[in-house]
């Protein structure tokens, strides 16, 4: 049966060798960020690179004491929750409305939203918001946040609902059961996992968006990612407080992106690919 | 469906399940539709120091042809999509074929493999950036140790395009491998089995078989990664913002800075519309594509 040169062992050793060599191209950057953040600071600008040090969190207590990191963190927590929760809100019931009568477009209507480039919405929302005296605000951050976290919550719960069998539906109807309330009382427990994916990758897009942050918020709104932004210009000679800053806020979506890893294919796609 | 529904009437069905789908919709056409409309107004505007607005018809647009700024930033986009969504092809296709036989590989381990793309393109920028500067970084601590000449990477007006797709693939190649790998696990195994009865070597079993038939998916993963790539904004933004001079000025880039350091908003509009069209062209003959490779 063995057409082939090499033996199937061979094969196996050789798979796996490319699998350590992926692995080491992929972890190391990150494990490098975290290294330096254990360094003593004098040490992180050390050149050749050490690998070998005694971990201090120094870097970790200074970047407490120079910067408001805790305010940001809240900021950044208020407007990832908020979007989050409003995507929610809006995105399940639409989800099943779309499902249920197989009329897409208003699913399509808000993935175009999120495939245009997001300066294109940010001009006019600076225009409104200034207007209205918005900017600076968390409602400003959680409403341009929302349209990120939206398409995510219809996406991934719309093939939740395609997959509950109509019969059950039918059957709640006959029993004189509103739309609404089936919903409420039949669907949504039903797709209980898809929503808590749903909740988990939208926590993780909002937290990690930068644009809006940018331009929407101001030092007292400033979410963690617009204001890790700044602390490059202040930290070009603090590259430990700096490596501490960007472990710290990596942690969050990447704990979470671990939890829903067995459901990240059919989310992260919104819907393209069945996983 | 409806006849089933014996004690609800069609009528009131329908205007609650529009009741459903009505907070998304209004929501989107009040942040999305409304202020698009607005960018498409302002594009025909030119405003004066004061704030003053005047109609200026199609100056904006004839503006953005005469600009070399623009076509520059059209041209850094342009070669910073291919360039990145071949590397994300090429490696996503072939770590996807790594973990699909590597079945055994511990969940976490496999969540290792794919996190780049989890982490906020903040910090990825912020990590590069202390990893590849030019005089400390470990990047070319590596370069010099296998006796390569070090690079100035992000610094360099040269090598600035291809360092940027570098740490985009980093962080991108996983997701086109999560997506490829979801294609592998759908493809039917008596497809493999009759290829190795017939005595088909692995690669060719790879390039006759499995590659045509992930056609879908591929595409699928082009399409995705097109999206975010001509609109390329966060890591560059935190790594050179546009620099070493304007080698890596996008459009995004560009269009950002007209608007919000420049304050040229009829001009900044146009810029972002004129990219938005550049994407959703790219996105619908892509589509088309699909329609075509589908079986």
């Amino acid at each position: 049966m063995d057409h082939t040169p090499l033996s199937e062992s061979w094969i196996k050793r050789i798979n796996v060798l490319q699998l350590v060599l992926a692995g080491i191209l992929i972890m190391s950057p990150t494990a490098w960020m975290v290294l330096s953040s254990f360094k003593p600071s004098f040490e992180v600008t050390a050149y050749p690179p050490t690998l070998i040090f005694s971990p201090t969190v120094e870097n970790y207590s200074q970047l407490m004491e120079t910067t408001p990191f805790f305010s940001y963190a809240i900021n950044s927590m208020i407007v990832t929750l908020g979007s989050a929760g409003l995507g929610l809100l809006f995105g399940i019931p639409a989800a099943f409305a779309v499902s249920w009568t197989r009329i897409s477009w208003p699913a399509v209507l808000t993935l175009a939203a999120r495939m245009a480039p997001g300066t294109l919405f940010l001009l006019p929302w600076y225009m409104m918001f200034r207007e209205v005296g918005m900017i600076g605000s968390y409602a400003a951050l959680i409403l341009s946040h929302a349209v990120i976290t939206l398409p995510i919550v219809i996406w991934v719960l719309l093939p939740s609902f395609d997959n509950i069998p109509r019969s059950i539906f039918e059957a709640a109807q006959v029993d004189g059961c509103s739309v609404t309330r089936i919903l409420w009382k039949i669907a949504m427990p039903l797709v209980g996992s898809g929503i808590a994916v749903a909740a988990i990758l939208s926590f993780v897009f909002s937290w990690n968006y930068f644009l809006f942050a940018l331009v929407l918020s101001n030092g007292d709104s400033k979410t963690l990612i617009a204001a890790a932004f700044n602390f490059v210009g202040e930290g070009s000679t603090q590259w430990g407080a700096l490596m501490a800053a960007a472990t710290l806020i990596a942690l969050p979506p990447l704990v979470l992106a671990a939890i829903v890893q067995r459901w990240l294919v059919s989310g992260l796609t919104l819907g393209a690919v069945k996983g | 469906m409806v006849d089933v529904a014996n004690t609800v009437t069609p009528d009131r069905q329908r205007a609650e399940l529009a009741a459903l789908s009505a907070p998304a919709v209004l929501f989107t056409l009040a942040m999305i539709a409304f202020p698009v409309i607005y960018t498409v107004w302002l594009g025909f505007h030119s405003f004066s120091s004061t704030g003053q607005q005047s109609f200026s018809g199609l100056a904006n647009y004839s503006k953005l042809i005469a600009d070399n700024e623009f076509w520059h930033g059209l041209w850094v986009t342009l070669a910073l999509y291919l360039l990145s969504l071949a590397l994300q092809l090429v490696l996503g296709i072939w770590l996807a074929m790594l973990l699909f036989n590597a079945k055994r590989l511990p969940g976490i381990v496999r969540s290792l493999f794919i996190s780049p793309f989890m982490m906020p393109p903040v910090v990825a920028g912020l990590m590069w950036l202390v990893i590849l500067d030019p005089s400390l970084g470990a990047a070319n601590y590596i370069l010099q140790a296998v006796g390569l000449p070090p690079s100035d990477w992000l610094a360099s007006p040269i090598w600035v395009i291809p360092t940027i797709a570098l740490i985009d693939t980093w962080q991108w190649a996983p997701y086109v491998a999560l997506i490829v790998l979801g294609g592998l696990q759908s493809l039917p195994p008596s497809v493999y089995e009759a290829a190795q009865i017939d005595g088909a070597s692995a690669f060719t079993t790879f390039r006759r078989i499995t590659l045509p038939l992930l056609l879908p998916t591929i595409v699928t993963a082009v399409i995705l990664r097109s999206v975010d790539l001509l609109r390329f904004f966060d890591i560059i933004y935190i790594t050179t913002q546009g620099g070493p001079g304007n080698a890596s000025n996008t459009l995004n880039i560009y269009g950002f800075r007209v608007g919000f350091e420049f304050f040229n908003i009829g001009y900044a509009s146009a810029l972002m519309l004129t990219l938005t069209v550049i994407v959703f062209g790219v996105v619908l003959a892509f589509n088309r594509l699909r329609g075509a490779v589908a079986w």
